[in-house]
């Protein structure tokens, strides 16, 4: 999937801790949506607390990032994992990974809540894509190896898109005022979060 | 509808970031609901903030803390689901369907475009602004058909959603469903379509910019 090209500027050790760390991760994606697949044909409580002991503090963390105080964080991360156990039975493995999942729940909170944007029109924060036509060849489910290949290239986004990435996503900041703040110029700002778009777009697609 | 003009994928990936303001996404969601291709670059957006929420490294917890939102946690799975009843829209009447507005520009303008006030703004041109949001502009347009309007280019970024009839600029066509998503790089002219009215909602960060001494003295008429 990856050419070597794409490896030339890095070292075998760093190559191979780079696929090892994604690796990892797209294990972890199989396992959380094992345990809210277990959550959602059983109500079993230790799945679902052992996705809470580890979902909880990295939602927090978001939130928190997206501008809310500690205890607003606190309050909308407990909301949103108590969402993943009231709407567990409409969970479909298949269709998305937990963190996705989990990652709309928490962002449309932020909006509804914190920006308290009362005309705000609420995203569809539901589990699976009605749009898609499964049976199509783009397939909305996420296999391991299309997580793991989302993961390896976020890893090794090169540093200006990363940093536009998490300003974006981590800070909700606008086009503006990203440029604004790094003193790039407007274009600038929309092409490197394009590019970024694109390269990531490839690993969500499972396409090399 | 089978729109050829979509937006940029930079405003794609901010939309799905929560990082636009509610004018923009209010455009932007305008035009998700009839464009196919938009909607699957927002689920692979979506993918990617999945993916960075997972990838997040929390410090070291405060442990007492941590616990005792644990323990908060267990009670409230204790407690009867409550039944979420998803707001359902009122339904909306067949021969209401055709008056009523996209769903994401209804709290700003209202759900019937009979309704509408339009205000006069100049010979062609009739406007609409919505009360005043995040401090960006949100404005509904209606222009005569084959009226042209001034040059003009934007300091910032003009989200345009073209909702009934049409125009043609430099770029191209833009007709129903196409959304026109410009940053200060552009300069343009557009002439709508003759027929019908071209219709359109429009979210601006900034002034327009218009050269020209006319151009000049419509400015604070139209007051962009």
């Amino acid at each position: 999937m990856n050419t070597d090209h794409t490896h030339a500027k890095l070292s075998p050790f760093e190559v191979a801790r780079a696929m090892s760390s994604s690796e990892t991760q797209a294990r972890d994606a199989d396992y959380w949506s094992a345990q809210m697949a277990a959550v959602a044909r059983q109500r079993d409580r230790d799945c679902f607390m052992r996705i809470y002991d580890h979902y909880a503090p990295r939602v927090r963390l978001y939130l928190k990032g997206m501008g809310s105080p500690e205890a607003v964080a606190e309050e909308l991360a407990q909301e949103a994992l108590l969402r993943l156990w009231q709407r567990a039975s409409s969970y479909d493995p298949a269709r998305s990974s937990l963190s996705t999942w989990l990652f709309r729940i928490a962002r449309n909170l932020h909006i509804d809540r914190v920006r308290r944007e009362p005309r705000w029109v609420p995203m569809d924060d539901e589990p699976g894509w009605p749009d898609r036509d499964d049976a199509s060849e783009s397939s909305s489910a996420e296999s391991h190896a299309e997580h793991a290949d989302l993961q390896n290239r976020i890893e090794r986004l090169p540093a200006v898109q990363a940093r536009l990435i998490r300003m974006s996503y981590f800070e909700a900041k606008s086009h503006q005022e990203i440029a604004d703040e790094l003193g790039m110029p407007l274009g600038t700002v929309k092409s490197s979060l394009r590019r970024a778009f694109l390269r990531l777009q490839l690993g969500v697609r499972g396409q090399a | 509808m089978n729109p050829r003009h979509h937006l940029d994928e930079a405003t794609v990936l901010s939309f799905a970031a929560g990082a636009l303001s509610a004018e923009m996404a209010a455009v932007a969601a305008t035009h998700m609901e009839v464009c196919q291709l938009c909607r699957e670059r927002l689920s692979d957006a979506e993918r990617i903030g999945g993916a960075l929420l997972g990838q997040q490294q929390p410090a070291g917890a405060d442990t007492a803390r941590g616990a005792r939102l644990r323990e908060a946690m267990l009670d409230l799975l204790d407690e009867e689901p409550k039944i979420e009843v998803r707001q359902a829209d009122a339904p909306v009447k067949p021969d209401n369907a055709a008056d009523c507005l996209p769903r994401p520009l209804q709290p700003y303008f209202g759900r019937s475009w009979r309704a509408l006030r339009w205000r006069w703004m100049a010979p062609g041109v009739h406007m609409i602004r919505a009360a005043r949001g995040s401090g960006d502009t949100l404005i509904l347009l209606k222009i005569a058909p084959g009226k042209s309007m001034p040059m003009h280019s934007h300091q910032g970024t003009e989200l345009t959603q073209i909702l009934q009839g049409a125009y043609d600029d430099a770029l191209g066509h833009y007709a129903p469903g196409d959304v026109a998503d410009l940053d200060n790089e552009i300069e343009h002219q557009p002439i709508t379509a003759p027929g019908v009215p071209c219709v359109c909602v429009a979210a601006l960060d900034a002034p327009l910019r218009f050269p020209g001494w006319l151009a000049r003295k419509l400015q604070p008429l139209v007051g962009l």
